[in-house]
This record gives C-alpha cells, sequence and structure tokens, in this order.
C-alpha cells in the first residue's frame, strides 16, 4: 500500500488497522472504502467472495472484495466485512458494473444479500432452488436436495 | 450506430417499455445449445427487426460445484479438478491453484520449476489462442473462404503442442503436472529441441494465417463491432487480452511477476480499437510474443531441483493454517484468481473457502453493454471475441 493511499484511507477511516494484508471494515465503511479507492486509481473489479463462519454464538459471514490498480506492480487492496445471521450489504454495482454477476454468484451460493442490486436473482443455480450450497450447514445429501 | 440503442449500452437494466420500437419486438433464446457459445451458454435476445435491443445473458447449464466439492478435499488431491475448470488452458489453471497454496504457506519454489511453469504456461497460451482463432474464424462461417479451412491449420500446430505436453506429463490433456511446491515431472531428454523445432513450425504457421483470414470480410466484421470503452472494461473486472485490445497497457506477467517472468522481458502487445479487431490484434500479437518468450527461456532453462523436497503424495501432508489471501497469475484469457481462507476441515488440510475467480465471468457480464444496436449475425463475433470458456464461467 502505498504512502498517498495510506494517508487518504487513515483520514477516512481511522478504525481500520491498515496494516492487516486483508484489511477488516465495519459494514458501513464497505460502500465508502470502494468508492475512495475507485477515486484513488484502484479502478479494475476484481473479485467478490462471501463464506459462511458457522459458530457457537450463531452464524457468521464474512464478504471480501478485491481491487487493483492497472498499473507497474499491480497493487490491490482486499477487505472483508464480518455481517451476522441476517447478511445483507451495500450492493457495489454503482461504483462497478461486473459486481452485477459477481454479486447474483454469491447470493446464489452462499445467500448474501446485496442490497441496490438491479436484479437480486440466483446466477448458477436454477430459480427454484432451495438453499445456498457454500453454506457449511448444506450437504449434497440433504433429504431436500433437489435433484432433478 | 442509431443512438436510441446507447440507454441499453449504457445499463443493461434499462426498462424495455422506454424503448419506442420500430416494430414489434421479437424475443430470441440463443443457445443453450448453439454451436458458437464454446460450451452452454444461452442468451436472451430481445430483437427489433433484426437489431438486438436487449440481450441478458444465462450461465449456469456447466456448474459442477467445484467450490463445495474441493471443501472435502486435500490440497495434494485437487489439482486435476482445477485443470477441468478452463478445459482449453488446464496448465495455467494447475498453476494459479498451485501458487495461491505456496503462497499462503510461504513455500519457494527451485528455480529450475519456476523455469518450467513458465514454459509450459506459454506453449499453453500459444495453444489456447489457436484454439480461439480456430473458432473465431468458425463462427464467422465462412470468412475465409471455406468453413473450418483455419480450424485445420491451427489444430495441425495445436496437435504439436499436446504432443509436446504428452511426453513431459504423460497425459495429452489434463495434465496433473504441478504440485505445491514445484513440479511432478521434469522435461525429458531431448524436449528442448522437440520446442524449440516447434516453435520454428509454429512462426512459419502464423504468416500461412495471415494469408488466409486477411481480407475484406474478415475486416467489415470485425472493425467498430462490440466496442468496449477502457473504462467499462475495468469496471466488469475484464483482464488479459480483452482489457489490453481496450487500450490499457497491463499485463501481470510484467506488472506482477510470478514463476519467472521476472527474469525475462515481456513486450506486452496493447491495441487502442477496442473492438473486436482490436481483440484479434492483441491475441495474434500475444503468440508471436509467447514464440519470442519461450526461446528466451529456453536458452536460460537452469539446472537443479523441480521440486522443494519430494512431491506431495500423501493425502493430508499440506495444511493450510487459518488466514486469508487472494492470489493471481495471468493466464491467456486474463487474472486467474484464487480467494484462499484455510484451516478447514481435518486441522487445515482441507480448505475453509476456496474461490476461484475466472476471468471468463467477467467477459460474458460484457455481452449485455455490447450487443445493443448490433444485428443477430455481430452476435457470434462478439462473443468469439472475448473467448469466454464455459467450464471457468460455470465451475
Amino acid at each position: 500500500m502505498d504512502a498517498t493511499l495510506r494517508e487518504a484511507l487513515a483520514a477516512r477511516f481511522p478504525a481500520v488497522d491498515l496494516d492487516q494484508d486483508v484489511l477488516l471494515v465495519p459494514a458501513a465503511d464497505h460502500y465508502p472504502l470502494a468508492a475512495l479507492l475507485k477515486e484513488q486509481g484502484y479502478t479494475l473489479y476484481v473479485t467478490v467472495a462471501a463464506s459462511h463462519h458457522p459458530g457457537p454464538e450463531g452464524d457468521a459471514f464474512e464478504v471480501a472484495t478485491v481491487l487493483r490498480r492497472p498499473v507497474r506492480g499491480a497493487p490491490s487492496v482486499a477487505w472483508r466485512v464480518v455481517l451476522g445471521a441476517d447478511p445483507h450489504l451495500q450492493s457495489l454495482y454503482p461504483l462497478f458494473p461486473g459486481a452485477d454477476l459477481q454479486e447474483r454468484e454469491q447470493l446464489d451460493l452462499v445467500g448474501v444479500r446485496f442490497d441496490g442490486h438491479p436484479n437480486p436473482v440466483r446466477l448458477m443455480l436454477s430459480e427454484d432452488w432451495v438453499g445456498h450450497p457454500l453454506r457449511k450447514d448444506y450437504a449434497p445429501n440433504m433429504p431436500h436436495a433437489p435433484w432433478r | 450506430m442509431d443512438p436510441i440503442f446507447q440507454p441499453f449500452r449504457d445499463d443493461p437494466h434499462y426498462p424495455l417499455d422506454r424503448y419506442e420500437a420500430a416494430a414489434d419486438l421479437m424475443l430470441l433464446n440463443m443457445g443453450p445449445q448453439h454451436p458458437s457459445t464454446h460450451g452452454v451458454f444461452r442468451l436472451k435476445l430481445v430483437l427489433d427487426g433484426e437489431i438486438i435491443v436487449k440481450a441478458v445473458p444465462y450461465m449456469g447449464y456447466l456448474h459442477r460445484g467445484v467450490e463445495k466439492m474441493v471443501e472435502g478435499l486435500t490440497f495434494a488431491q485437487m489439482t486435476p479438478i482445477f485443470n477441468k475448470h478452463d478445459y482449453v488452458s488446464p496448465m495455467t489453471n494447475e498453476q494459479a491453484y498451485a501458487v495461491a497454496v505456496e503462497t499462503a504457506l510461504g513455500i519457494e519454489v527451485p528455480r529450475r520449476a519456476r523455469y518450467i511453469r513458465t514454459i509450459l504456461a506459454e506453449i499453453q497460451r500459444i495453444a489456447s489462442h489457436l484454439l480461439w482463432l480456430s473458432t473465431f474464424t468458425l463462427d464467422m462461417g465462412g470468412v475465409i473462404g471455406g468453413g473450418a479451412a483455419m480450424m485445420m491449420y491451427n489444430f495441425r500446430e495445436r496437435e504439436d503442442i499436446f504432443d509436446l505436453f504428452e511426453a513431459v506429463t504423460g497425459s495429452r490433456f489434463h495434465y496433473n503436472t504441478h504440485c505445491i511446491g514445484g513440479q511432478r515431472h521434469d522435461l525429458p531428454e531431448g524436449w528442448v529441441q522437440r520446442v524449440r523445432a516447434f516453435l520454428d513450425r509454429q512462426e512459419r504457421a502464423f504468416d500461412e494465417y495471415l494469408r488466409l483470414i486477411r481480407n475484406d470480410i474478415f475486416d467489415l466484421r470485425t472493425k467498430g463491432v462490440g466496442v468496449m470503452s477502457a473504462d467499462l472494461a475495468l469496471g466488469l473486472g475484464i483482464t488479459g487480452p480483452n482489457l489490453r485490445a481496450s487500450g490499457v497497457d497491463f499485463d501481470m506477467r510484467r506488472d506482477a511477476p510470478f514463476h519467472a517472468y521476472d527474469e525475462v522481458e515481456v513486450r506486452v502487445a496493447v491495441a487502442q480499437g477496442c473492438d473486436a479487431y482490436a481483440r484479434y490484434e492483441v491475441r495474434m500479437a500475444e503468440m508471436r510474443e509467447s514464440v519470442r518468450i519461450l526461446r528466451l527461456l529456453l536458452d536460460q532453462l537452469p539446472e537443479g531441483p523441480i521440486c522443494g523436497s519430494k512431491p506431495v503424495k500423501m493425502a493430508n501432508a499440506v495444511r493450510v493454517p487459518d488466514g486469508r489471501g487472494y492470489t493471481a497469475i495471468e493466464g491467456p484469457r486474463g487474472e486467474i484468481g484464487t480467494w484462499l481462507i484455510g484451516g478447514g476441515e481435518d486441522k487445515g488440510a482441507k480448505p475453509f473457502r476456496l474461490k476461484i475467480r475466472p476471468p471468463s465471468l467477467h467477459a460474458m457480464a460484457a455481452m449485455s453493454y455490447l450487443l445493443p444496436g448490433h444485428t443477430v449475425s455481430d452476435v457470434v463475433v462478439v462473443l468469439g471475441s472475448l473467448d469466454p470458456i464455459m467450464g471457468e464461467v460455470d465451475r
């Protein structure tokens, strides 16, 4: 992370520990962080990955996003947001059109909802599929798995 | 292009009822089983006469649930799964996975193994672009004056490449030659000379391809078709040749070197046209560049071990501790990334979550932006020029 970006991030998001490889960001800062990074030249939308972390206190979800600057050195910034049992997060579609299909895939497979997404429907599985396969409590031999 | 289609090019979710149709709109389903869709893929087209107003892609027909499946596999068992994502460039897909686990564990790969990986990746790039060239021209029908002629020429060289890979790995297509920390197979005796002979043949073949393909019909069908601005390409996450054809000078091989790319000079091919023709130009230039890089690599191929220690054979010898990270390499289609969360079942012998970032899925997202305003016959040109592989899109 270069000095200008670090300064800008520290000024705007003082609560975030910038020494981590993958920044841990509160859900409210997810969209503003992406907007700031886009202003700073991180214009290449790389990926979004959600994951399910069941624990003794109930379900938790993580959504990780990666952005990249298309210049020498290919610097990238990755951050993650931890969500509770009813996971929903601001969609990045207004900033990055690539978020359209990517967020739909995570909605489909992990079941994280993206607020403000223009077309929040399943991408890979059929529309009447039950459950989200990448959750840890979903197994392929579940009795209701709709094999057709 | 008629400006009434511009709102649909800017926003694929623009409501259809605001469009003033000249005639009744028609709905046309292209696919899922259409010869030009490079796999199984459905495109819903809303047509006004022969002009496309709106295009909606539907995918998932090849979804095999790989990301769920690997959560139950150990790291040593996964390589054969990964080379079936992008079945046109299995080698680079294996490498993306190997690099991800090596980065997570902090394993250093021996220099000779890094060279072998780079050589295999560049030969794979030529093979992949050859398949693209043959299907692209095949999609355009008789653009080169006779159906599948180009494909026959391309597959002649592609067969040579399979022979080379078979000599190293024992397999013509699904190689399983990368393991965590190095290579499983060393290069056999005389292989380097065989590659040099192949490169000479390949270099002559490029001129042959050009004699087939350079004609007015090809130019008319590709120039100005499927124009994608640099801003749109970046926002969609498009990488690789498609991004460079939009004028963005960015290549991970040069800008964030992996394998042995830091020891050779990579001259990145960039085109400013942003259209299907520019994407053709970039891929053709990349194949020639691969030939040049391969000669350099073969000249300076070092001796030494090909794997850090013995190749990993124990099923759960590799354990990735709890932690997360993103790694990426440049494949023939763009950035193949891996988001890996360690610390899964069996004390980290299995991944907790592994997400593959497929460059083709990002390229497919461009379809709904590029198609409005074009005719139905341009669909196959735009789709072919983006070079998606559906196995990788759906996983």
